[in-house]
């Protein structure tokens, strides 16, 4: 024990001596990074992935803050849209003198080659830029060193292109120091996994996988942070975070319990910081021809039987937002109004009229998972208790998230207990999927055919008039509340809790946190 | 022994061999789709497809098996699903981290479990007996995931003795990457600093780990010792005029020897593959973190790469006792 002791007080003086000095300009991140696969801009597709390369690269244009409807320049100082016979030409003019972190400038040849790459390099996320922008290798150009122009088919959103663009996807990688480490046409893929080539306010410094991501401050950004290092240590259980960040070796904590985040919240060193998040936790019921919620009056039964109240507050201890409509908060479009209230009584009346008073029976398919803060199985049984008060008999089967899926995107769940976000921060990322049965996505897994919808769809993503595109997106939310085959439940909060030491900390609903704006204080 | 010994490598391939063929067909039968598993929910169809015959996860099984079995013999154990990279890759980066890990709760669980043991054998049915049977009942029965959170909680948290999870010092600077394991790679940096600093690291987790095991190594060598002590031989060295100590050292515990060989070995194979949650705990980024993230996600070559590797390495261990006990044991003869 002695010997331990002693041990201990060397490791902790010496440590200490070492990194007195670094304390406050180093920022210690614990959370549950394992989902981090790559911090290629134009690969990653996950959430750590996404917090990584959003603080090495800059986009043309982002969002500030948490507002997600108002594009400010970023790389690009000015841009604008055009329309014309051939389609959209998005012109975007590039910032003079921002430099990558190997000391050249950004210019209109590494827009073009990082927007080719993000097509060429086939990743997950590549379908934002030729399935939701439609272009293709060749749509942008450079007309000088400075300006780029990208041409977009008259069928895709100008909107929605110039907000996926705030996305990892459109971080502006440096073309020459890339191009020099391709491998066998990788277009530099295996090296980006763990390096950085980008104008962002810091640099990847190294990445020992499953233990931790160290960023340090980029000497040439135009973008200067506070801080000169921050690390994101691998912390996969939240009571290891809880415990490391009471003893002040994290000062941000990523994933703590409801419970954690309660006794937090009310002790006054430290700070929960809620988010929106994009997800929407929702109910889909099959509307196919024979189905039992093929009748729109059961559909809305549904909607009426399930206390959204008593979930929220009980189960998820009111970490979640009420919403009923298609389109989460944070996102223009987003429609708070609430449409209706827990009413057994009148699902009971709509069940009557639609023909089965007595209800009936039906599978309710979710994950093993967990659905946000509690195990998909806890909320699939109030569910299935609530639904029962007005007869239906909801049997619920648990099985592996991908087998929920393929069932789901097989068009053979009758009832899924699943949740959606957006591919792009957009209310088209919602809208299409959610309203239209050609775009193969969740309305057709419900089986939901409804051409008005889909036809209010498209319109509101092609409209550029911000009023204009936001009374589409009302009469959307509303039909699609009122007919589709949706219950939407709730939207999830993200909570981060740190110490009352850090300042600056601002996350959006796409989860961006610009490491830039963040310092601490000794 | 030289025909023994290649007989028993043949056996190792064997056993290889029947892992690899049990894992995969298992892996055949779950029903889940890794394909959706890796790409997630918003995925395209045609992202699937591709994805499937990139991996060749559109081929029967047994075509699988063959392209599987066909580059495990060239050396190569694929190309993990959900990060593309290849497994011996990533098994080189996280398989140090737990062997050392596992060789600490193994020397904690040799020098606290042996002279307990002993101890206890030679005090049966007396207070220290009793207190080391009441240790190792509760040690063998303490969840390790309890344990770890209680002592991370108490000795880090309250007392404030012991760092917390992870491998070095959230400030320090790990040092270049040569064998994986922290303690030489910070001593090959000449950082003995950041040695001493990982090397308290080691000491919670090594303890959560080796804790069931020092409670089983206490019992097992407080059995071999009461029936070593029982013996007639003992009786007559004893009779003879020897020291209590000589008889003990000499006599007693050379014969109590093999069986607790036999559940060393045992153990430290358990300790290599078993370590998942006192590597989630702790934030060691060992296999045992990696095979959990691999099989929540579907990622069958890499859950394949780690049970190869336990295989071979439990195979191993069990050889080298084997061969241990014809050292000890000058009866043993192998032939």
């Amino acid at each position: 024990m002695k010997l331990i002791k002693a041990l201990g007080m060397v490791a902790a003086l010496s440590a200490g001596l070492a990194i007195a000095q670094d304390r406050t300009s180093t920022l210690i991140y614990g959370g549950d990074w394992t989902d981090l696969i790559t911090a290629d801009p134009q690969v990653s597709y996950e959430f750590t992935g996404g917090l990584v390369a959003d603080n090495l690269y800059e986009t043309l244009v982002k969002f500030e803050g948490t507002d997600l409807s108002t594009l400010k320049p970023s790389l690009a100082e000015k841009w604008n849209v055009q329309n014309t016979a051939q389609g959209w030409l998005v012109t975007f003019n590039l910032r003079k003198g921002s430099k990558f972190s190997t000391g050249r400038e950004v210019t209109a040849k590494d827009v073009v080659y990082s927007f080719d790459r993000a097509i060429q390099i086939k990743g997950p996320s590549s379908f934002l830029f030729t399935d939701v922008a439609n272009i293709k290798v060749g749509s942008t150009k450079a007309l000088d060193n400075y300006t780029v122009q990208v041409t977009l088919p008259k069928t895709a959103s100008p909107a929605a292109f110039l907000n996926l663009l705030t996305f990892n996807i459109g971080g502006i990688v440096d073309s020459e120091e890339v191009k020099s480490h391709e491998q066998s046409g990788d277009f530099g893929k295996a090296w980006l996994t763990d390096h950085s080539a980008g104008s962002g306010p810091f640099m990847l410094n190294r990445w020992d996988r499953n233990a931790q991501v160290v960023l340090t401050a980029n000497p040439n950004a135009r973008l200067q942070p506070k801080l000169k290092q921050v690390i994101l240590r691998y912390l996969p259980e939240s009571q290891a975070q809880r415990v490391a960040l009471e003893s002040g070796e994290i000062d941000i904590a990523e994933n703590l319990t409801p419970e954690m985040l309660k006794a937090f919240s009310s002790n006054p060193k430290f700070k929960v910081y809620k988010s929106d998040n994009l997800r929407l936790r929702y109910i889909g019921m099959n509307s196919k021809e024979g189905s039992p919620f093929a009748n729109p009056k059961v559909r809305e039964a549904v909607r009426y039987a399930i206390n959204q109240d008593e979930i929220i507050s009980g189960l998820l201890l009111g970490n979640a937002t009420k919403i009923q409509t298609i389109i989460p908060k944070g996102l223009f479009g987003y429609n708070p109004a609430m449409y209706y209230s827990y009413d057994p009584a009148r699902a009971k009346k709509l069940l009557a009229e639609a023909g089965v008073p007595n209800g009936f029976e039906f599978e309710l398919l979710t994950a093993t998972a967990s659905c946000d803060f509690v195990p998909c199985g806890d909320l699939a049984a109030k569910i299935q208790a609530d639904l029962a008060k007005v007869g239906l008999k909801a049997n619920i089967k648990q099985i592996q998230n991908s087998e929920v899926l393929k069932a789901y995107r097989a068009q053979q769940a009758q009832m899924v207990l699943v949740a959606w976000s957006p591919d792009f921060p957009d209310p088209d990322g919602n809208a299409t999927p959610m309203s239209d049965y050609n775009a193969k996505s969740l309305a057709y897994r419900n089986v939901w055919n409804n051409p008005t919808a889909a036809k209010l769809a498209q319109q509101a993503a092609l409209e550029t008039n911000p009023t204009k595109r936001g009374a589409l997106y009302k009469l959307l939310t509303e039909l699609v509340l009122k007919d589709g085959p949706y219950d939407i439940l709730y939207q999830p909060a993200q909570n981060t809790t740190f110490s009352t030491k850090v300042e600056g900390y601002v996350r959006n609903g796409q989860n961006q946190v610009r490491f830039e704006n963040i310092s601490k204080q000794p | 022994m030289f025909a023994y010994l290649i007989r028993r490598l043949f056996f190792v391939i064997f056993v290889v061999w029947g892992v690899t063929f049990a894992t995969f067909f298992i892996s055949q039968v779950v029903p889940a789709d890794p394909a959706l598993a890796a790409l997630g929910d918003n995925a395209r169809e045609d992202q699937i497809k591709e994805f499937r015959q990139r991996n060749g996860l559109d081929k029967p099984a047994y075509v699988q098996y063959a392209v599987y079995m066909g580059k495990l013999l060239r050396g190569n154990l694929g190309q993990s699903l959900r990060t593309s990279r290849p497994v011996a890759d990533d098994l080189r980066e996280f398989f140090p981290a737990t062997v050392e890990l596992s060789l600490a709760a193994f020397l904690i669980a040799i020098l606290i479990g042996v002279p307990f043991g002993i101890v206890a054998a030679l005090t049966q049915n007396r207070l220290p007996d009793v207190t080391v049977r009441i240790l190792a009942l509760l040690g063998g029965a303490t969840p390790v995931f309890f344990l770890g959170i209680l002592l991370l909680q108490v000795f880090h948290g309250q007392l404030g003795w012991f760092p917390g999870p992870g491998r070095l010092d959230p400030y320090s600077i790990s040092p270049p990457r040569v064998t994986g394991f922290m303690t030489l790679d910070t001593l090959l940096a000449h950082d003995f600093r950041t040695f001493v600093d990982s090397l308290y690291h080691l000491i919670l987790p090594a303890v959560v780990l080796g804790s069931a095991s020092a409670a089983l190594l206490a019992r097992m060598t407080r059995g071999a010792m009461l029936e070593v002590l029982s013996q007639d031989y003992i009786r007559t060295a004893r009779a003879k005029g020897a020291a209590s100590s000589r008889v003990i050292r000499r006599h007693a515990a050379k014969n109590a020897a093999l069986p607790i060989l036999t559940v060393l070995g045992g153990l430290l194979g358990s300790l290599l593959s078993g370590a998942v949650l006192t590597e989630t705990i702790f934030s060691w980024p060992g296999i045992g973190r990696y095979v959990t993230t691999s099989a929540s996600s579907l990622d069958f070559p890499a859950v394949m790469g780690v049970t190869l590797l336990a295989g071979l390495t439990y195979a191993l261990i069990n050889l080298a006792v084997d061969l241990l006990y014809a050292y000890i044991d000058p009866r043993i003869k192998y032939g």
